[in-house]
């Protein structure tokens, strides 16, 4: 049997702003954008009492809880503090899994004979507040989904262990929203199904899921039942980025598919430059509305230039679509990546686009990803 | 009457084996695998051809008064001659039936040939131009350019050397985009004007055959074929299509950042700090600050990093610039001067490499690379 703990840096982006400006300590702090058209990246325990959470329009958050802070999101202060916090885990435990900024899966299997897994658990929890004076929760479990479920339940500032074999038990109660890999689509489908807590989930029959969600369909009914036998992976180079999207309703408007591949790519491009990786390799993804699910792909020399690469995807997307069936969902991907910068082309780039494009990339790390962006890519997206 | 003729095994492999360099290993046309032997008043006239380019050489036989052709299989002919020391060799060739009969002091070899007239036949010549240039000076122009032409088959002009002829000197330049090579000669005029670009491997076998002797090569162009002239070869090949990039346009003229430095330190520093570098981008980073020049590179997957610092005369801001290792070495190895100058202007502009000081006052050597962007 495994021993799995996962970590959660309690309003991680909140924390570090009251750690580096006492006077916010306990009072509704907002992390966002400050015009109106920006969305709440992070919120303080006690704006979310007012009903503001992450992704909410500022505007609307503004008008739930006119007493809030404003404050700027500041991303380098973000990783210095998650590298001190990644610093201590990593010489504490063999085998960790950095999973997000703030987020760590801990493996301690084998570990309870000699320590004890909770005391263990407990008092490194106490060290990394005690270090960084930051508020962390943990949950503990045979695996990583009920650990993460188990740290939900266990914020702010606390932890929580789930015994094996009482799994099943722990999660029947709770809502189906908890269940990582649930998101708001899934959720307001099973909703129209009738099912609102996991133990209704439990109680439905595997076949029903897969019918319902296909694939996964089956590994949310397995996540339900607290079975999840997904290994603590280190911490490796990503090899390739992506992003996709599912459509609220199937689509055939293939204007605002393009848009959408452009801002996609987009988006993909500046993270490739912000790593400081070059992409050799370009997929496009379609899902048809039957959920026939195609990919092409194409190899480019190194680049991480925004007009190479969306002309690449405009041109591998109007070749894969045949122009017949609704669009379920859209993908892009970069795979072959390597470390290093653009070389710069003598013929085709000139010195005005590559400013552009520092000045443009000059504005998303000070101000976020969507600080700028091309008109073309800036389309509805529902 | 069966065609004959007596060669030195020795000389006619020699002068076969330079021109067996058009030979691809594999090809449209059988004939393509053969070399035709013209046979006319005491010589023997041999071709090897790919279609694009076409070389010919003569060899004196020791015998043979008779006039013929045949085309005879390369690959079995050079194995066969290869295996004799000097020794003379008497060919018997029935033209009807286009057997070959090799006869040596040990005993005798056949095999079939072909038609000698279905071996593709030379370009018409017709309103050429033409210039007589050093052998040494044209090999050096290939030396310097030839390492920076292009592989891109979706840009065939970069495959090649482009050249320009006209009565203010004589141009060569080569590029792939990523960095660019510009050889110039004042000491050189040509009476004729005139430009064309001549691809890779042509000119790789031009090279071969000028570094076996000194003396003058022929130039002759039409708008569409090169021939070239040199001791008892010939070569003639056939043009790139297309027009070449405006390179000049691309060369930075206000670069108010110098660094002067020699050239082997900087050639081997910078080959010891890549084998630390990405080994796909080969990204090195030169920092540059005030007379100190540091090279640094690192390869993040395998935890690899380098560093290493320079005594340099520098002129200018101090600066970060990076680049592709690769063609920083190339660009270093095919310069031959104690001492090199680095043009600068901004990190995200063409680098431009030049002799310090040139010892030959006709000749200009620029060579330029793009820089990889940053991220700071």
């Amino acid at each position: 049997m495994s021993t799995i703990v996962h970590m959660d840096l309690d309003a991680f982006f909140v924390s570090v702003a009251c750690l580096e400006n006492a006077a916010l300590r306990g009072k509704p702090v907002i992390i966002g954008g400050f015009g109106d058209r920006g969305v709440v990246s992070a919120c303080s325990y006690e704006a979310r009492a007012y009903g503001v959470h992450s992704a909410m329009p500022v505007k609307l958050a503004r008008r739930l809880c006119p007493d809030a802070l404003f404050v700027r999101g500041d991303f380098d202060r973000y990783s210095y503090y998650s590298n001190i916090v990644t610093e201590i885990i990593e010489e504490s435990v063999p085998l960790y899994e950095k999973s997000s900024i703030d987020e760590f899966y801990l493996d301690l299997t084998g570990m309870d004979r000699f320590f004890g897994c909770y005391k263990w658990a407990t008092e490194l929890r106490q060290r990394i507040t005690k270090e960084t004076g930051l508020p962390i929760s943990f949950g503990l479990s045979p695996n990583k989904t009920v650990s993460k479920v188990a740290t939900g339940e266990a914020k702010p500032n606390g932890q929580l262990k789930v015994d094996d074999g009482t799994e099943k038990k722990f999660l029947a109660p709770l809502s189906i929203s908890k269940i990582p890999m649930v998101g708001e689509k899934t959720y307001r489908l099973l909703r129209s199904m009738g099912v609102e807590q996991i133990r209704t989930l439990q109680e439905m029959p595997v076949q029903l899921m897969e019918r319902v969600l296909g694939d996964n369909g089956i590994v949310i009914w397995k996540k339900a039942n607290g079975i999840d036998n997904a290994p603590v992976e280190p911490y490796t180079e990503r090899k390739s980025i992506s992003t996709e999207m599912t459509f609220d309703q199937d689509t055939i408007d293939i204007q605002r598919l393009r848009n959408i591949i452009v801002g996609m790519t987009e988006k993909l491009a500046y993270q490739l430059r912000a790593e400081d990786k070059v992409t050799s390799c370009v997929t496009i993804k379609i899902r048809y509305s039957n959920f026939d699910t195609h990919t092409t792909q194409s190899r480019i020399p190194y680049t991480a230039c925004d007009h190479t690469l969306i002309a690449r995807a405009k041109e591998l997307f109007d070749k894969r679509y045949d122009r017949r069936l609704l669009i379920r969902l859209i993908g892009v991907r970069f795979s072959h990546l390597v470390n290093g910068g653009y070389q710069i082309h003598l013929f085709e780039d000139n010195e005005e686009q590559i400013r552009l494009y520092q000045a443009m990339d000059k504005l998303r790390n000070r101000f976020g990803e969507s600080a700028v962006r091309r008109a073309a890519g800036t389309g509805r997206r529902q | 009457m069966a065609l004959k003729f007596i060669v030195s095994s020795s000389k006619i492999l020699k002068q076969l084996q330079q021109i067996s360099g058009v030979l691809n290993s594999s090809n449209p046309l059988p004939i393509l695998d053969n070399f035709l032997f013209v046979i006319d008043k005491g010589m023997l006239t041999a071709s090897a051809s790919d279609l694009e380019s076409t070389m010919t050489t003569q060899i004196e036989l020791v015998e043979g008064k008779q006039t013929g052709k045949i085309a005879v299989p390369a690959k079995i002919l050079l194995e066969t001659l290869k295996t004799f020391q000097d020794h003379p060799l008497t060919f018997v060739v029935d033209e009807k039936q286009f057997n070959i009969e090799i006869v040596s002091d040990n005993g005798k070899y056949k095999l079939t040939g072909f038609d000698g007239d279905e071996f593709p036949r030379l370009p018409a010549m017709s309103g050429s131009k033409s210039l007589e240039l050093d052998s040494e000076l044209m090999a050096a122009a290939i030396g310097k350019t030839l390492f920076a032409t292009g592989n891109d088959e979706l840009r065939p002009v970069m495959s090649g050397v482009f050249c320009q002829f006209s009565k203010d000197g004589l141009t060569f330049v080569a590029t792939d985009a990523h960095k660019l090579v510009r050889y110039r000669r004042t000491d050189v005029t040509s009476a004729s004007e005139g430009s064309f670009i001549l691809p890779k491997k042509p000119l790789t076998l031009l090279k071969n055959i000028l570094s076996t002797e000194q003396g003058k090569l022929k130039v002759s162009f039409t708008d569409n074929n090169a021939f070239f002239e040199f001791g008892n070869f010939t070569l003639t090949c056939r043009l790139i299509d297309g027009r070449y990039p405006n390179y000049e346009a691309v060369i930075p003229t206000d670069n108010p950042n110098q660094l002067t430095i020699e050239r082997t330190r900087l050639l081997n520093s910078v080959k010891r700090v890549s084998i630390f570098s990405n080994k796909t981008t080969h990204q090195v980073r030169l920092r540059i600050n005030g007379s100190e020049l540091q090279i640094s590179a690192e390869d993040l997957d395998f935890a690899n990093e380098a560093n290493e610092r320079l005594g340099c005369d520098y002129i200018g801001e101090d600066m970060e610039i990076g680049f592709n290792a690769r063609f920083l070495m190339d660009m270093l190895n095919n310069l031959e001067n104690d001492s090199i100058r680095i043009e600068m202007s901004a990190p995200n502009r063409a680098g431009i490499l030049s002799p310090g000081e040139n010892s030959n006052p006709g000749e200009d050597i620029l060579m330029l690379v793009m820089p990889v962007m940053l991220n700071n």
